[in-house]
């Protein structure tokens, strides 16, 4: 079992997000019990380590029940860890905030709001004039390729629109690190691909910190710079795979790459081993 | 949901209840309220345990329950039946659905009256009103029950063999029943108002009339009492229902 | 399944008129003084509406009825939210409220009319404590259900916890709650009517009482008329203003669980 060792020097100062590697996000010796009605309650995450550099894609795999969504809930501050501590830049997280956005698999867009006023929400929060917040979205409802659509209610879109319009509300009140809690789970075969590569157009623009949860080993392969791959009962790293292709990504190209595709074979046998201590531990 | 969350609630449950009878009390003892208005907690709740032993008030008892069992055991039946009926002919919808849509908002005991008149003064007049205000949310929720029930459920049934004329009682009712069992429960807390009410506008005997004849010779302690007694009777009755419907729906997934 | 708008609005007064008919052939066959023809009763209307004191009464119910119905729904949807997102208010309240539910609350009035006299506060009362409880209901289970993840998300861009109660529990919850409002309307206006019944001052329960101890079987029937039609018309106009302002909502289950 191998584990990224944590980048020792922690910056205090903002970074201002050049291809400098400093640790926008330090996970720090975290575990999360979870009470349960038996006796003994049920360890989600044990233990765990990792650093994750700024403008880093970095997925976090693992079947599911393996704690990969609750590492995620505790970086956003939604849920505070039973022990360790999370930090971002250097900061300890003690609550939720704008420089982490979440993207979540459920969309929780709000459903009052039509989509322009759901996008708009975070900006005008941030204390930006009605008409530079709206000239804003705009400009991101297009990125996201919902042009047209800024007066529909989240109850007449799709499940990949609601999708879009919740990647644009995040975007726009352009938080540092952007954390996916397996945001395409809910979609069908072929919106999930447009997304996907949609997201890299987009994220290739600015660069954030991603940190993606997942269950689809080809999904972290091809969208990755790192791939996080955990165990489950007790949550463990296994294994940190950097993924090392080229960018931009082009699915077309990559699915007949052979090094894409031993990535996948790699990492695919890593979880069959994961699943297998289970049954044999 | 944890020993520890379970019992905690119960604690925190509590408090108010405590709280509200401490209030009772201080109120009485020092002096905010004559005794003649607001009768401490302890001579109520012994008048209670008399009038729980006297033959009277048994009766009276007996009277309200009487019409409380009859009125919603109508209302049951009707309001399952018709409920079924309306979820799987179309026809019988189109008759039952706006008939109820008038019917439902209409204040019952606006009718009541008209029931007296034509029914009487003693027991058959009360029983219709329950009858008539508990139907209406049976009906709708083994309606709702029944319709939504997955068509996936029904084809499995018919292709393993069960006829047209069974599928009915074999698939839909009980696949119903969770929704049907939640319509019944606030039947029976409407049954239980509804015959209050009813004992209270016009009735020689029950627990409504014991309330008015209380009121009318000033008796406060006497007027609490059937309040309290109706009040027992409904958590009972409310328990003894979540009893049978834990019985009932053993099997179904946690709703 | 009915089909096109017109049906749908049709089919309601279809349904009264059907009702009215076999109201006047039952009537005709029974052939009682006590039950007069439909026709008979709605001719009795306009007497009943164009006397000046009659009318006051009606008025000065429905005027006990909108300030009971408001005073609750101020007091009790916030209550109700707060017990949906707050497991340890929820315990609290709960019993409590579980107490409070089968006793009917214009039962009260006569408990109610000896503390604070006969006039307007005790049946406004009475109708505020019988109409909170289906909207504290409603509140709660409208408050529970929101989710988490909007509050996250919520949380996320800045909202500090009483912002999110406000801006995003709340209209979250507004279709349930209009739902419970709904409900409380019927009974707001049955506990007006049931209270005025028992508590013989003023009001239309009054008039009803009235003209039955007086045999004037007519008048009993058009009151019934006309505080049926109340209740219906109040209905039909609630649950319109409810679908403008959820719109945006999924549709929920469109015949309510109606209340006594």
């Amino acid at each position: 079992m191998s584990v990224v060792p944590l980048r020792p020097g922690v910056q205090a100062e903002p970074s201002s997000g050049h291809a400098q590697p400093v640790a926008m996000i330090e996970i720090d010796r975290v575990s999360q019990m979870f009470e349960t009605s038996g006796r003994r309650g049920h360890l989600a995450l044990s233990d765990i380590s990792l650093s994750i550099e700024d403008g880093a894609f970095v997925s976090i795999l693992g079947p599911s029940g393996c704690g990969k969504s609750t590492l995620l809930y505790i970086v956003g501050g939604f849920v505070m860890p039973t022990a360790g501590v999370a930090r971002v830049k250097g900061r300890a997280i003690a609550g939720p905030g704008p420089d982490r956005g979440p993207v979540f698999q459920e969309f929780a867009l709000f459903p009052w709001k039509n989509v322009l006023g759901n996008v708009m929400y975070g900006l005008r929060q941030q204390g930006v004039t009605r008409g530079e917040a709206e000239a804003q979205s705009r400009r991101l409802i297009e990125m996201v390729g919902l042009k047209g659509y800024e007066t529909f209610y989240p109850k007449e879109l799709s499940g990949g629109m609601k999708q879009r319009v919740a990647i644009a509300r995040t975007l726009a009140y352009r938080p540092e690190v952007l954390l996916m809690d397996e945001p395409f789970g809910a979609l069908d075969a072929h919106t999930r691909t447009r997304l996907q590569n949609d997201l890299l157009n987009i994220w290739e623009r600015d660069r954030k910190t991603v940190l993606f949860v997942t269950h689809s080993v080809d999904e972290a392969v091809f969208l990755s710079d790192k791939v996080v791959v955990m165990t489950r009962s007790p949550g463990r790293i296994k294994e940190v795979v950097e993924i090392d292709l080229p960018r931009p990504r082009r699915r077309a190209d990559l699915l007949l790459d052979p090094h894409y595709q031993k990535y996948v074979v790699d990492i695919e046998k890593l979880i069959d081993d994961v699943l297998d201590d289970e049954l044999h531990p | 949901m944890t020993a520890r969350a379970v019992s905690k609630d119960i604690v925190l449950g509590i408090i108010p209840i405590a709280l509200v009878m401490a209030l009772w009390q201080s109120l009485v003892t020092f002096g905010y309220a004559p005794v003649s208005l607001l009768p401490p907690p302890g001579s109520v709740f012994a008048r209670l345990a008399h009038q729980l032993v006297t033959a009277g008030f048994l009766q009276d008892i007996a009277a309200t329950l009487f019409r409380l069992f009859a009125g919603f055991g109508i209302a049951v039946s009707l309001g399952v039946t018709i409920g079924l009926a309306a979820a799987v002919s179309p026809g019988i919808n189109a008759v039952v659905r706006p008939v109820v849509r008038v019917l439902a908002p209409l204040p019952k005991v606006a009718l009541y009256p008209a029931m007296l008149l034509l029914l009487g003064f003693d027991h058959a007049s009360k029983i219709t009103l329950v009858a008539a205000d508990a139907l209406f949310p049976i009906l709708l929720s083994t309606y709702y029950g029944a319709s939504m029930v997955e068509q996936k459920l029904i084809w499995s049934a018919m292709a393993a063999g069960t006829p047209r004329s069974q599928v009915l009682f074999k698939v839909v009712l009980p696949a119903a029943l969770p929704s049907i069992l939640t319509g019944c429960r606030i039947g029976l807390v409407i049954s239980c108002i509804v015959v209050f009410l009813a004992e209270m506008i016009t009735s020689s005997d029950g627990l409504g009339h014991v309330l008015v004849a209380a009121a009318r010779t000033f008796q406060t302690v006497d007027m609490f009492v059937p309040l309290i007694t109706i009040s027992l009777l409904g958590l009972i009755l409310n328990g003894l229902l979540h009893g049978l419907r834990t019985y009932l729906l053993r099997g179904f997934p946690e709703v | 399944m009915s089909g096109s708008l017109p049906g749908r609005r049709l089919s309601p007064l279809l349904a009264c008129l059907g009702l009215l008919c076999v109201w006047q052939v039952a009537a005709l066959v029974l052939k009682t003084d006590s039950f007069p023809t439909a026709l008979d009763a709605i001719r009795a209307i306009p007497s009943i509406l164009g006397d000046r004191e009659a009318l006051l009464n009606i008025l000065d119910s429905l005027r006990r009825m909108t300030v009971g119905l408001v005073l609750a729904a101020l007091v009790s949807i916030p209550l109700g939210l707060m017990m949906g997102r707050s497991r340890a208010v929820a315990s609290f309240f709960n019993p409590l409220l579980m107490v409070v539910y089968p006793v009917p609350k214009a039962a009260l009035m006569p408990v109610i009319m000896l503390w604070l006299g006969v006039g307007d506060v005790s049946k406004t009362l009475v109708i505020f404590l019988g109409v909170s409880i289906p909207i504290v209901y409603h509140s709660f289970q409208g408050g529970k259900a929101v989710e988490e993840k909007m509050l996250w998300s919520g949380a996320a861009m800045g909202l500090s916890a009483p912002q999110r109660m406000v801006r995003i529990v709340l209209p979250a919850a507004l279709p349930e709650i209009l739902t419970g409002c709904r409900t409380g309307l019927v009974l707001a206006l049955i506990t007006m009517v049931t209270s005025e019944m028992i508590a013989r001052q003023n009001g239309a329960g009054n008039i009803l009482f009235n003209a039955l101890d007086m045999a004037q079987y007519d008048t009993v029937f058009a009151m019934i008329i006309i505080i049926g039609a109340l209740g219906i018309v109040f209905d039909a106009a609630f649950e319109t203003l409810r679908g403008s302002l959820v719109r945006w909502s999924e549709p929920q289950f469109d015949m309510p669980l109606s209340f006594s």
